[in-house]
């Protein structure tokens, strides 16, 4: 990457209001509370940026880099993104789509969830604005990923978590050096008090004051899926809803991508994928509403998208009403069979968020919302290690035998069934 | 005692939705009430809301408010992600 990029970075803006502000430590508009997002001069950019010189860059989510929200370079994070776009000819097969493509952040660098993404925004952004200790709140992959790269930065970092969360999901923060702090209290408690300590000290939460940064680091995503298909947009996109934040920056994305040139207009869908233990958003859009009904107690295994308030539903849903995609939600049982299928047709272990989206996927195809003979991109975004006590008992046992050949032949591979495969 | 300004997100259940909480909440405690953004429809109500006041009033307020059954979140409505 060239030295000294300029940045196009010009505000943060309001996206209830339109206001202007500076582009500091503040997420929400004085005047109505709307949440504030990084705003950029397009027209610069659309001067400066090609897609010969985005190929001549490293391949990570840094290629983009005039479209996100920092001034100089990056700093933390720079190997971050540029996962793998697979073409699953297996599973589209089995779903009964012409193409179906996984965008697969279960590899994503350092944590193996796309939240590095965000984070790498983040926190580099954090130090620009001088601050020295990085702190948020999380039951998982945004604490791994803080923890991790606050580490690689040198920068101090607290995580946030409720007090009773399971020890192994702890250690993959802890590992780090990180300031583990257990919270006492209902969700809502915690939730206000990690909102004053980030007004109260001096410390960068990622997704409270440096949320409108985090925010768009969600974007690269929706770039990286755009030039890994050969600069064009998927007809048809499915991503995960917890916030909603991911799906309302893939739009963004596609549209940014279009502005300034890069890739062709071109008619797009997206879809959101939830559990129905937690399904805020995609209850609000089946029933046509775009007020979100909060749920009180989420009850799924998705825990990484159980967010019973989602801050960007109502975005979320304008977005799929917008595109003419729609919402969708799935059992706990179905998830389970979405993350199997994966597994056994496109050889990708994901978390149960991947699960719930190829879930989705698949009713979203069998319903003809998602039309058979068209193309789809599916957003996966954690790695199945970090939540394996949800298949746990779920994909049968090993079948055990003494060291024999004779018991090998009569348990497992029966004689005449490998005379068969030996005619075959 | 220090003054304080929350700012916050209110969500109604239905059961709550045409009862006029916030009147209600003003005539309880020295706070000052400041609406800056509001959707209610007969399902759900939320209301975006600033409070002033001493801190532990404040605190007395919201804790009244939850115990009546109103979900009170900051605005940035979600801090613990996944």
């Amino acid at each position: 990457m060239q030295k000294n990029t300029p940045s196009y970075f010009s505000n943060l803006k309001c996206r209830e209001c339109g206001r202007l502000y500076p582009k500091q430590a503040i997420h929400v508009c004085d005047f109505d509370f709307g949440p504030l997002e990084a705003a950029y001069d397009y027209d610069a950019i659309k001067a400066a940026l090609s897609r010969e010189v985005i190929e001549s860059r490293p391949k990570s989510m840094w290629r983009y880099r005039e479209l996100l929200p920092i001034d100089g370079e990056p700093t933390v994070g720079t190997q971050v993104g540029f996962t793998p776009l697979v073409k699953a000819d297996r599973l589209a097969a089995k779903l009964g789509i012409k193409a179906l493509y996984i965008k697969n952040d279960t590899v994503n660098y350092p944590t193996l969830s796309f939240k590095d993404r965000v984070v790498s925004v983040a926190l580099s952004r954090a130090k620009e604005l001088g601050f020295k200790t990085v702190a948020c709140a999380s039951t998982g992959n945004l604490a791994n990923s803080v923890a991790a790269n606050a580490a690689s930065a040198g920068l101090k970092s607290y995580v946030l978590i409720p007090a009773d969360l399971e020890q192994g999901k702890v250690l993959g923060s802890l590992v780090y050096g990180t300031n583990v702090i257990g919270i006492h209290g209902a969700y809502d408690q915690v939730n206000r008090l990690c909102s004053e300590i980030a007004g109260k000290y001096g410390w960068g939460f990622v997704n409270v004051n440096l949320r409108p940064y985090y925010a768009e680091g969600s974007k690269s995503m929706g770039f990286e899926i755009m030039e890994q298909l050969g600069w064009r947009i998927p007809r048809h996109t499915v991503a995960p809803m917890a916030s909603g934040s991911l799906l309302t920056k893939i739009h963004k994305a596609y549209g940014e991508f279009t502005k300034i040139g890069l890739v062709e207009d071109a008619k797009f869908s997206i879809y959101g994928a939830q559990a129905t233990g937690c399904a805020p958003i995609s209850h609000a859009m089946k029933k046509g509403t775009d007020i979100v009904k909060p749920v009180p107690k989420p009850d799924t295994i998705a825990k990484s998208l159980a967010i019973g308030t989602p801050a960007d539903g109502y975005y979320a849903i304008h977005v799929m009403r917008q595109t003419g995609g729609t919402a969708e939600d799935v059992s706990d049982d179905e998830v389970i069979e979405g993350i199997k299928l994966l597994a056994e047709y496109a050889g990708i272990f994901a978390e149960t968020a991947g699960g719930v989206t190829v879930a989705c996927a698949k009713k979203l195809i069998e319903a003809g919302k998602i039309p058979r003979d068209e193309e789809a991109v599916l957003c996966i975004t954690g790695h199945g290690l970090k939540t394996q006590e949800a298949i746990q008992g779920k994909c049968g046992t090993p079948r055990l035998i003494k060291p024999s050949l004779r018991e090998f032949e009569e348990q497992i591979y029966l004689p005449d069934q490998a005379a068969t495969a030996a005619k075959s | 005692m220090a003054n304080d300004t929350s700012r916050l997100w209110l969500m109604y259940p239905t059961r709550l939705v045409t009862r006029p909480i916030i009147w209600e909440l003003c005539k309880k405690f020295e706070v000052t009430t400041n609406l800056r953004q509001a959707s209610v429809n007969e399902e759900v109500g939320l209301v975006c809301l600033e409070l002033d006041g001493e801190r532990t009033e404040i605190k007395r307020a919201i804790a009244w408010l939850e115990e009546i059954g109103v979900k009170v979140e900051p605005v940035e409505i979600n801090t613990i992600e996944g």
